[in-house]
């Protein structure tokens, strides 16, 4: 099995002098969706930000399917941003899309097909203050995968939505092959989706081990301001 | 301040437009020079935050409201290139999908708000910044408007639109009041980022060299739009001195003639005159204001 | 704020929509300029421009009442100027020759506006080679202007649901503080901006 995501001893500090991670370390597999939980202000979104470069290396570089390089970890990482307004930045749906393919030089095609597996087929000529918080989102998404990444990884992709939105996101999720790291307080969905999970405090790794292990710890959880969700409460395991 | 079209004639809108786009190429090269990567994005962003700044109301008295223009803001806040290219890019779209300023006027008024405004804005901030950031941002602010304002006034009268000897008072009259709140407002906000992120005050000081290439730019256009009218004000200061009694003294004929003939009010002599004289002692008493406004804002954030 | 009613129309399917950014864009140009140099004497090119524009917003299908209206908004920063006209020996024929002048180009760029998507006019100047800086700016503030005003609005309201201190000075300390708000809170949407742009391979 290839290791998709490799980092060893990532530690960082906020240029205010916060520590944000300390001494984190784990490994993903290829194809793998792995559940990153912990309460706010934990490091999750902080963590993502350096899969692909965006905050500096630690004393050991992430590795993303063993490359180390700036470039090739970006093409390799599709990043979904908390907030789709931050990540929208293009006047129209179809230059925002575009954005990535463009710069690859991957063509249109690409982009058609994204904005089809996330059903706004249509919406190219749009701009992105007529729609819905969950068009937004779907575009950000469509944005991610036209440059087609390797290795997704979200932050709280299910924030904000209603439920339909939460729904549809959640089976899209689970059709699509790659590997994914999923930054969430949706545990409801790290249940369905994600096979292993992390989680993380206070910049540090609590835990890392099977899901229903991990979640179903009811001390565990609460003693690091989660809680156990209530799927696993009726838990059937078939 | 924004000129609809129809007001400018062709020659005082190319001329405007030659002047706005040496401006705006300027701060574009040095923008471009200075504004590492990571700002880019900010100036859209500035820009936007500009706009919707200008939109908000201010409660001056009855139904009227004052707004923001926000040129000497943008120039203490990001600098004076990036504040061009900002201020610009607002006009732009307020032209374009507001239409509020004409397409043919574009060049005058890029050239007033754009490029004189936070230029010369940036100029008087830096150098009565030893007297307070807050007091020399208020001053700068209303300096700017008011030297907007003449700008404005000299680009309609060379226009055959309005007499310079009504344009030049009414104006600068106006926008002396207005110039106020923008002081105002511009020590308001600047105290509010102050108390939440004073680092974002310290504006990298922009090499001498750099401003002066605008500062040639701003001379330029105010010579070709205020500098014919200048040479009206002797033929003012004559029958400000017939009134006093001077007349003996006085030559009969004036310096030079005035190519645009000044409106008659009784009693004060010429309203251009009379506008440049409260002029002076506008900007000394606004100076003043400012350091008192500076003083009760520090104090607010001292409590 | 209702986000359309600039350019409400800007995305209706006819010919004239259809027609290249470009083209439409120089038309308009074209004629303001003409407009603007036009001697007051030339009646019969006035009319014929206020014939053509008409019928130019009936083949795009954009309503007469959204144009009158759109225009009533505008006329009276249009009629403070122009009154100042007034001031001066043939201040009457100046007055008429600038209400006729400024109307008829302020129709043309309300049909530019709601004949062409912003984003589209913004491809033509990036085809013109404005500078990349200008343009990004451009786009930007168009994509983030009502993002903005909305942010402001809800700041501001929050705000005044916990001020009880109704006097002028209150209201504009108030809005001061906002307005910083939104500066610092918009450097930090800059960043994260930054951070969207470099992830999808922004040099």
């Amino acid at each position: 099995m290839t290791t998709a995501i490799e980092v060893r001893n990532l530690s960082y500090r906020y240029p205010d002098g916060r520590e944000a991670l300390r001494d984190v370390s784990f490994t993903v597999a290829e194809g793998e969706c792995v559940g990153l939980i912990g309460p706010n202000g934990a490091g999750k979104s902080t963590l993502l930000l350096h899969l692909n470069g965006i905050l500096p290396d630690g004393p050991a570089p992430v590795r993303i399917f063993g490359e180390t390089g700036l470039a090739a970890r970006r093409r390799a990482v599709g990043l979904l941003f908390q907030d789709p307004d931050d990540q929208l930045f293009c006047p129209t749906i179809l230059e925002d899309v575009a954005f990535g393919p463009d710069q690859l030089g991957l063509g249109r095609e690409v982009v058609r097909e994204a904005l089809a597996q996330v059903g706004l087929t249509g919406f190219e000529s749009r701009s992105p203050h007529h729609l819905s918080h969950g068009e937004k989102r779907r575009v950000c998404l469509a944005g991610v995968l036209a440059c087609r990444p390797r290795v997704l990884a979200l932050d709280e992709p299910t924030s904000d939505l209603d439920p339909r939105g939460r729904r549809e996101l959640k089976s899209f999720l689970r059709e699509l092959p790659v590997t994914k790291l999923i930054a969430t307080h949706d545990l409801e969905m790290v249940v369905e989706l994600c096979g292993r999970t992390i989680l993380l405090d206070r910049g540090q790794i609590i835990r890392d081990g099977p899901t229903l292990e991990l979640l179903n710890d009811e001390e565990l959880m609460m003693a690091h301001g989660l809680e156990r969700p209530h799927i696993l409460r009726h838990w059937h395991p078939h | 301040m924004h000129i609809p079209d129809g007001f400018l004639d062709v020659k005082t809108a190319v001329g405007a437009g030659v002047v706005a786009a040496a401006g705006v190429g300027w701060a574009l090269r040095q923008a471009r020079r200075q504004l590492p990567a990571q700002k880019v994005p900010l100036l859209g962003v500035a820009a936007a935050f500009i706009f919707a700044a200008q939109m908000l109301n201010f409660p001056v008295a009855g139904g009227t409201s004052g707004h923001l223009i926000g040129a000497v803001l943008a120039a203490v806040l990001l600098g004076p290139a990036a504040a061009v290219v900002v201020m610009t890019a607002v006009l732009v779209v307020q032209c374009f999908l507001f239409q509020d300023g004409g397409v043919s006027a574009l060049g005058a008024n890029i050239f007033n708000m754009a490029v004189l405004a936070p230029v010369i804005g940036c100029g008087i901030y830096r150098l009565a910044r030893p007297v307070g950031r807050i007091a020399a941002a208020a001053f700068a602010g209303w300096c700017s408007t008011v030297v907007a304002a003449i700008s404005c006034a000299g680009q309609l009268a060379l226009s055959g639109t309005v007499a310079w000897g009504v344009a030049f008072p009414a104006m600068t009259g106006v926008h002396m009041l207005i110039g106020i709140g923008e002081g105002l407002i511009t020590a308001l906000v600047l105290a509010a980022v102050w108390k939440a992120r004073p680092e974002l005050l310290n504006q990298p000081a922009a090499p001498a060299g750099g401003l002066a290439v605008a500062g040639l730019v701003v001379a330029l256009g105010l010579a070709l739009f205020v500098a014919p009218f200048a040479c009206s004000w002797p033929d003012g200061l004559e029958k400000v001195a017939e009134h006093l009694g001077f007349d003996a003294k006085a030559a009969k004929t004036p310096l030079l003639a005035s190519p645009v003939p000044d409106y008659e009010l009784p009693g004060i002599g010429s309203p251009v005159v009379a506008t440049a004289l409260a002029g002076v002692l506008g900007t000394v008493v606004v100076f003043g204001l400012s350091l008192l406004l500076a003083r009760s804002l520090a104090a607010n954030k001292e409590s | 704020m209702h986000h359309d009613f600039l350019d409400r129309y800007s995305r209706l399917d006819t010919p004239l929509h259809r027609a290249a950014a470009g083209v439409k864009l120089v038309g308009a140009l074209a004629i303001v300029g003409l407009t603007v140099a036009a001697p007051l004497a030339a009646v019969a090119y006035f009319v014929a421009v206020l014939i053509g524009l008409l019928a130019a917003a009936r083949w795009a299908r954009i309503p007469w009442r959204y144009l009158g209206w759109r225009l009533l908004w505008l006329e009276p920063f249009v009629l403070g100027v122009a009154f100042l006209t007034l001031f001066q020996p043939g201040g009457h024929r100046v007055f008429a020759g600038i209400m006729i002048k400024s109307t008829l180009c302020l129709l043309t760029m309300v049909l530019l506006a709601n004949t062409t998507p912003f984003a589209e006019l913004l491809r033509v100047l990036r085809q013109l080679r404005v500078p990349a800086l200008l343009v990004t700016t451009l786009a930007l503030l168009y994509r983030y202007l009502f993002v903005l005003v909305d942010e402001a609005e809800r700041m501001h309201r929050a705000r005044v649901c916990r001020t009880f201190d109704r006097r002028r000075a209150a209201v504009w300390r108030n809005l001061g503080t906002v307005i910083g708000q939104l500066f610092v809170r918009s450097t930090e949407r800059a960043e994260r901006i930054y951070a969207a742009m470099l992830a999808r391979g922004w040099k």
